[in-house]
């Protein structure tokens, strides 16, 4: 049996909050266990309440933060103790949650991009490098000609969001660590994206970690889910079955304040109401 | 809509352009965000404002809030509040000082919440130096009338404590709302505030804002891209595509019976859960602002395209008491 592609064991992150002089400590992560890809290339959400670790976890599993117990392996190596940084940044590529943060605003956004096509994918030329960052614009629905030269506030938050989609894949990886990536752009451009998260997964063979706070595109696309509450995980498993008939009280509570648009224009004459 | 008496409305925008002059590789060009917007907001009404990813919403927000800055430029039209009789002209000859009304009269949450937080400065400081000289109470109750704030938005009182670094997105964009709402001014505008939290904090959150809207009678624009919370929470909504306002009118009436066909869309492609297919999308990609087809901007992708949209720009018309929309399609004797 080979190893998972990504297998986090018992991992825990404490943080002291407010300086160290009149901080308090915060378990942020408590105890997670999960392996992603053991029988091929999957999408794994994690979902949850604000503040429960989800970001906290994506930082972890790109190495970017360590955990402060438990283990995590990628490809059965530690990454405590991973020596080739490059190589593994090749293989697991971020998405964050605001793109406005994620962007250098005195950057150009196509820098990023050649930057990635001459760091990952082995662009020698200006002319390589373009044309890499433009076939991976056209993935995600742009192009380098409506980006090039643009700074991030030129470009709207959904805009911004699907160039870093595409910085994610021109590196090729094999694990995409999505950080809530469309919950700045709408309904019908988050389904072309979740829907591009498919076919990664079914014709480039990627497993992408997809946080999220939209239960119908997690339902959507998940192979299995995990639910998450102050840093630990309340319910795990098959991500239909679970969110088809959730059992721990916070995965229903979750489920059922899912607001539905049917409701006020079916109930609420005029004035609709939040109950 | 001629009913006598009625009150004045809080915020009347006419004909509102705002375009970003850029300037690329030595071409100057025109990013049209805004392209004659006008609009209104009544005392005590919660306005929605809908529409895909880039179709100028952030634009039109910031414009009618007052936080212009290079390149985005108002082009023409006027942005007007009437803070009970106060009336206030953003545009005129003789602008007003906008520290004055702001946070009191009028508050704005910005999309990507971060940048009113000091990330130098503990949250307390941030509140302290926004909203304390407005609520004049010594500093312990100040404290507690914040913290009580907090609460209704899930938020503990330690993240009092905390550097915004060491809060989770959700938590930031919630500090930044209790910010803005603390004082309880007149006029609220909020863009995108709820898009980072979880499905159970983002309903306690609408709910704290409905009541502190309803508390002081306020006026609220909402901006979001996600018609579930407009269907949720607004009297009134508008929808936006490409720089224009297209459609307008009463929220329910408006998911009920849309009558422009980019609505229909909006509201016929909202996801559920148990979607296990693909929606249909919109075929073709939102146009260039920098350079938008003639005619009506909708039509390289609307279904019902005929002839005359791709000459002539429809204006928006009334098809009922407070409903307008921009189309031939929906405009009886347009047609041809
Ligand atoms: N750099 C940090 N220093 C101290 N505490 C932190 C830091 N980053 C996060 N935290 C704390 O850890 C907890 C988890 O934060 P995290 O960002 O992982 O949440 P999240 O699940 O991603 O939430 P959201 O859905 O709002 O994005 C929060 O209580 C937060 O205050
Ligand atoms: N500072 C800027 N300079 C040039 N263009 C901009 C700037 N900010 C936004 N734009 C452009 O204006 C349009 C509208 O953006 P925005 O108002 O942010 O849309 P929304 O909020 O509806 O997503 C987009 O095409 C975007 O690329
Ligand atoms: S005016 Fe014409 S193109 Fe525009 S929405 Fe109406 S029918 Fe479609
Ligand atoms: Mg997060
Ligand atoms: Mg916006």
């Amino acid at each position: 049996m080979t190893a998972p592609l990504l297998e986090l064991s018992d991992v825990a992150k404490v943080y002291s909050i407010g300086g160290a002089l009149f901080g308090h400590r915060l378990r942020a992560v408590d105890g997670i266990s999960f392996e992603v890809g053991r029988d091929g290339p999957e999408i794994f959400a994690i979902i949850g309440e604000s503040g429960s670790g989800k970001t906290t976890l994506a930082r972890m599993i790109l190495n970017t933060a360590q955990p402060s117990a438990g283990k995590i392996l990628f490809r059965g190596a530690d990454l405590a103790g991973m020596r080739d940084r490059l190589g593994f940044m090749r293989q697991v590529q971020p998405i964050f949650q605001n793109p406005f943060e994620a962007f250098n605003p005195l950057k150009r956004v196509d820098r990023y991009l050649y930057m990635t096509a001459r760091r990952f994918a082995g662009a020698a030329t200006q002319a390589e490098a373009g044309d890499h960052a433009d076939r991976a614009l056209r993935k995600v629905g742009l192009s380098l000609a409506e980006i090039r030269g643009r700074f991030p506030h030129e470009l709207s938050g959904g805009q911004l969001q699907r160039v870093a989609i595409a910085r994610a894949l021109i590196a090729s990886p094999a694990l995409i660590v999505a950080d809530e990536p469309v919950s700045m752009v709408d309904a019908s451009l988050r389904m072309s994206i979740v829907n591009l998260f498919k076919t990664l997964r079914d014709d480039l063979g990627v497993s992408i970690v997809y946080i999220t706070h939209d239960l119908a595109t997690a339902y959507y696309i998940s192979d299995r889910i995990v639910i998450m509450r102050k840093g630990r995980a309340v319910e795990a498993g098959p991500a239909r079955a679970i969110l088809d008939n959730p059992q721990h009280p916070y995965s229903i509570e979750l489920k059922n304040a899912v607001l539905s648009p049917d409701a006020a224009a079916r109930l609420y004459g005029n004035r609709p109401i939040m109950e | 809509m001629s009913e006598g008496a009625a009150p004045a409305p809080v915020l009347t925008v006419t004909a509102l352009r705002a375009y970003y002059q850029t300037r690329l590789f030595g071409i100057d060009r025109d990013v049209r965000a805004v392209d004659n917007v006008t609009l209104h907001v009544n005392a005590n009404e919660i306005y929605g404002l809908a529409g895909e990813s880039s179709c100028g919403k952030t634009t039109l927000i910031k414009t009618i809030a007052g936080a212009i800055r290079p390149p985005l430029k108002v082009q023409g039209g006027s942005v007007e509040f009437n803070f009970h009789g106060r009336r206030v002209s953003l545009y005129d000859k003789n602008a007003p000082d906008l520290a004055d009304i702001r946070w009191r009269h009028l508050s704005y949450i910005m999309q990507g919440s971060m940048s009113v937080l000091n990330p130098l400065r503990r949250v307390r400081n941030s509140f302290v130096d926004f909203a304390f000289r407005h609520i004049h109470k010594p500093m312990a109750e100040f404290l507690d009338t914040v913290r009580a704030h907090l609460l209704r938005l899930h938020l503990q009182p330690e993240v009092l404590d905390a550097y915004p670094h060491e809060l989770s997105g959700g938590m930031r964009q919630r500090v930044a709302i209790a910010l803005a709402t603390v004082c309880r001014p007149e006029f609220i505008i909020a863009d995108e505030p709820t898009t980072a939290l979880d499905v159970i904090v983002q309903k306690g959150v609408l709910t704290m804002i409905r009541e502190v809207q309803r508390e002081i009678g306020s006026s609220l624009i909402f901006v979001t891209h996600d018609m579930a919370v407009h269907a949720n929470l607004c009297d009134r909504l508008g929808v936006m595509y490409a720089g224009r306002l297209v459609e307008e009118g009463p929220t329910a009436e408006i998911l009920r019976e849309p009558r422009h066909p980019y609505t229909a869309h909006l509201i016929a492609s909202l996801p559920r859960i148990g979607d296990v297919a693909p929606k249909k999308a919109l075929e073709g990609t939102p146009p260039s602002l920098a350079d938008p087809p003639l005619g009506c901007r909708f039509h390289p992708r609307c279904p019902l395209a005929m002839d005359i949209c791709k000459r002539e720009n429809p204006q928006m018309e009334w098809v009922g008491p407070v409903h307008r929309v921009a189309c031939f399609a929906a405009q009886p004797g347009k047609r041809q």
